[in-house]
């Protein structure tokens, strides 16, 4: 009723208004300038600055200027001796990564969520944020000092059991196990938020009437919590699948020692040692190139993908 | 709902709530420990740390690793860096963003779905590090303070989430009173928008202050001289290291206030925890009162604009 009055009012109002709406609207382009400009400086022109990747960048001719090579780097990193070793090191780094933290923020939102009383559950949602708000650098950094080998705490606990210490930091074959643990104690409280949220929205009915057909906890989570769980977990799965390059190379660059270099190696590592490192400019910006075409491949199928099964999808 | 008690509550279901204290204890003590022990560690004497003997409490209290922190001048000079680059970043962030996401939000704004996708689009297509880096070069912006202060100042998520905001929160009725007022979109985004997108605006602030605060990347790709690194870019000479001594600049000015080379690395086995509380404690104390819109910015990113 109120929506069929609201109409009538409305049809004149438009005709008014749409010679003010027009007159006024140069001032929405400017607003949205700046946010334009940051994206043209920041990220259209280094996708311009992408052809040194078909280039012998030289400093003196510019981005543009510099001789076409056509797709040598290409060739020259696919037939590389290290190249089965980055991609492998960068896929399976990625792969491990998203199997073993997805699960752990929806086991911590189902168990939250059956915490008596809202001052512990309070207390225990602020404390699993915490971890978040911590630097890379400084993660790091408590990484190097706890699993040292003279002065780590871990290593005084494995000294206490009778165990030899390890340097933990220098072994190839801990390197992916540390970078993932310490990456679901930094975001698996993150994660949990959109899982609580979701949890929160669950009509109590349900519970109540499971209570009364006496189901316990137990069943309550198998048939209620899951399936409500299921699309939001959907949905954070595919995502998280179509990042499969992109590690976090902010993390593995200060992670990486001498000793763990045949593990920690990943593209994103080599693209900056070896392009800012040495300066090869173009061989990176071509290993650079094609990560974003592997990356944007994958998305694109992860977002067909999510359509179909979902009905949720990114564009 | 009343509670339960323990006679009722059947056998099923208290071994699940003995179950899930055992495991919420477990949880807390892997989330705090790590932090709890770089606390006590940072007020301990460094040959208690290096014997193991700083578990639960501190041992032997000494503030020597404070001190010789508080000493060290170029830690400080990154530290007043990093809070002139992300206060003058987040202004600028939230500025950007809160515009853009207005001129989004409207429905009839011509162009507005090519706008969209021309930054959807950068979410996954990049020129990435190496492109990046020569035209930073190329616009004159390497080793600036702009460019530590700039990269990053829009991201498209936060854009969405904003635009998403203010879309839901602010009432269209609103606009048409406005425009019925002959007010322009200057005068109702600054009078009308602004301030009821305080929420939008604090969530903005968290994720873009975060952010930049804990950003060490940008400051070692794109500068070279060491007086505007952020402090980041520092710590991570000091803590990402496998060896004490390697680490230059900080071990210089350990070495400074100690009588020997050994007591210089004596203190900065100490002096490592006093820096990560230090460089940490604001992050975590402002999340503390921020709480909230840090929840609220998952939330209002997971409705569909």
């Amino acid at each position: 009723m109120s929506g069929k009055g609201k109409n009538k009012v409305r049809i004149p109002k438009k005709k008014q208004s749409l010679g003010v709406i027009l007159r006024n609207n140069w001032q929405l382009y400017v607003l949205v300038l700046p946010a334009i400009l940051y994206f043209i400086f920041f990220h259209y022109l280094p996708l311009y600055g992408i052809q040194i990747a078909f280039k012998d960048y030289k400093a003196v001719l510019g981005i543009q200027g510099s001789e076409w090579v056509g797709l040598k780097h290409f060739k020259a990193f696919f037939n590389a001796y290290y190249f089965r070793r980055l991609l492998t090191n960068t896929f399976l780094l990625n792969v491990y990564y998203l199997l073993w933290s997805f699960p752990v923020p929806l086991i911590l939102a189902i168990l939250l969520n059956q915490i008596r009383g809202e001052r512990k559950k309070r207390f225990i949602q602020t404390s699993i944020y915490v971890p978040y708000f911590i630097s890379t650098v400084v993660l790091a950094g408590m990484l190097y000092i706890f699993l040292s080998p003279t002065s780590g705490i871990l290593n005084f606990a494995r000294a206490a059991l009778g165990l030899k210490a390890i340097d933990f930091m220098s072994n190839a074959g801990a390197f992916r196990s540390i970078y993932i643990i310490s990456g679901i104690w930094q975001s698996a409280g993150y994660g949990t938020i959109l899982y609580i949220a979701t949890l929160a929205g669950i009509d109590l009915s349900l519970y109540e009437a499971a209570e009364i057909d006496g189901a316990s906890i137990w069943q309550k989570i198998r048939y209620i919590d899951l399936p409500s769980l299921v699309p939001t977990a959907m949905m954070v799965f595919i995502l998280d699948c179509g990042k499969m390059l992109s590690s976090d190379t902010n993390k593995a660059l200060v992670m990486q020692t001498p000793g763990n270099i045949p593990t920690s190696d990943i593209i994103g590592v080599y693209v900056y040692n070896v392009g800012l490192g040495s300066g090869q400019f173009s061989y990176t910006a071509a290993i650079g190139l094609f990560v974003n075409i592997i990356n944007f491949i994958l998305i694109i199928t992860v977002n067909k993908l999510s359509q179909k099964t979902t009905d949720v999808g990114l564009f | 709902m009343g509670k339960i008690s323990k006679k009722q509550m059947s056998l099923s279901n208290r071994i699940f709530y003995i179950f899930n204290t055992v495991f919420w204890i477990l949880v807390m003590l892997i989330i705090l420990y790590p932090l709890y022990l770089v606390c006590i560690a940072s007020v301990s004497d460094p040959d208690a740390i290096v014997r193991g003997e700083v578990i639960w409490h501190p041992v032997d209290f000494s503030l020597i690793g404070y001190k010789a922190v508080f000493k060290y001048k170029e830690l400080w000079s990154s530290y007043v860096n990093s809070i002139f680059y992300t206060f003058t970043g987040v202004v600028i962030s939230i500025v950007v963003t809160l515009a853009g996401a207005y001129s989004l939000s409207r429905p009839k704004f011509f162009g507005k779905a090519v706008i969209n996708m021309f930054f959807v689009f950068t979410m996954f297509f990049g020129g990435g590090l190496i492109p990046t880096f020569l035209v930073m070069r190329d616009l004159h912006l390497y080793n600036t303070r702009w460019v530590v202060i700039l990269m990053g100042c829009v991201s498209v998520w936060n854009l969405m989430v904003a635009r998403t905001y203010i879309q839901n929160s602010i009432p269209d009725d609103l606009y048409e009173a406005a425009m019925l007022d002959g007010a322009s979109h200057f005068q109702y985004f600054g009078k009308v928008v602004v301030p009821l997108s305080k929420t939008i605006i604090a969530v903005l602030a968290v994720y873009y202050g975060v952010a930049k605060w804990n950003d060490y990347f940008t400051g070692l790709v794109y500068l070279r001289d060491r007086k505007l690194y952020p402090l980041q870019t520092i710590l991570r000479e000091i803590l990402a290291t496998l060896q004490v001594d390697k680490t230059g600049d900080f071990m210089m000015s350990m070495a400074e206030n100690s009588a020997s080379m050994q007591e210089a690395i004596r203190i900065a086995n100490v002096s490592k925890y006093c820096i990560i509380v230090v460089a940490t404690g604001p992050v975590v104390l402002l999340y503390a009162f921020m709480q909230k819109y840090f929840e609220k910015g998952v939330m209002i990113g997971s409705l569909k604009g």
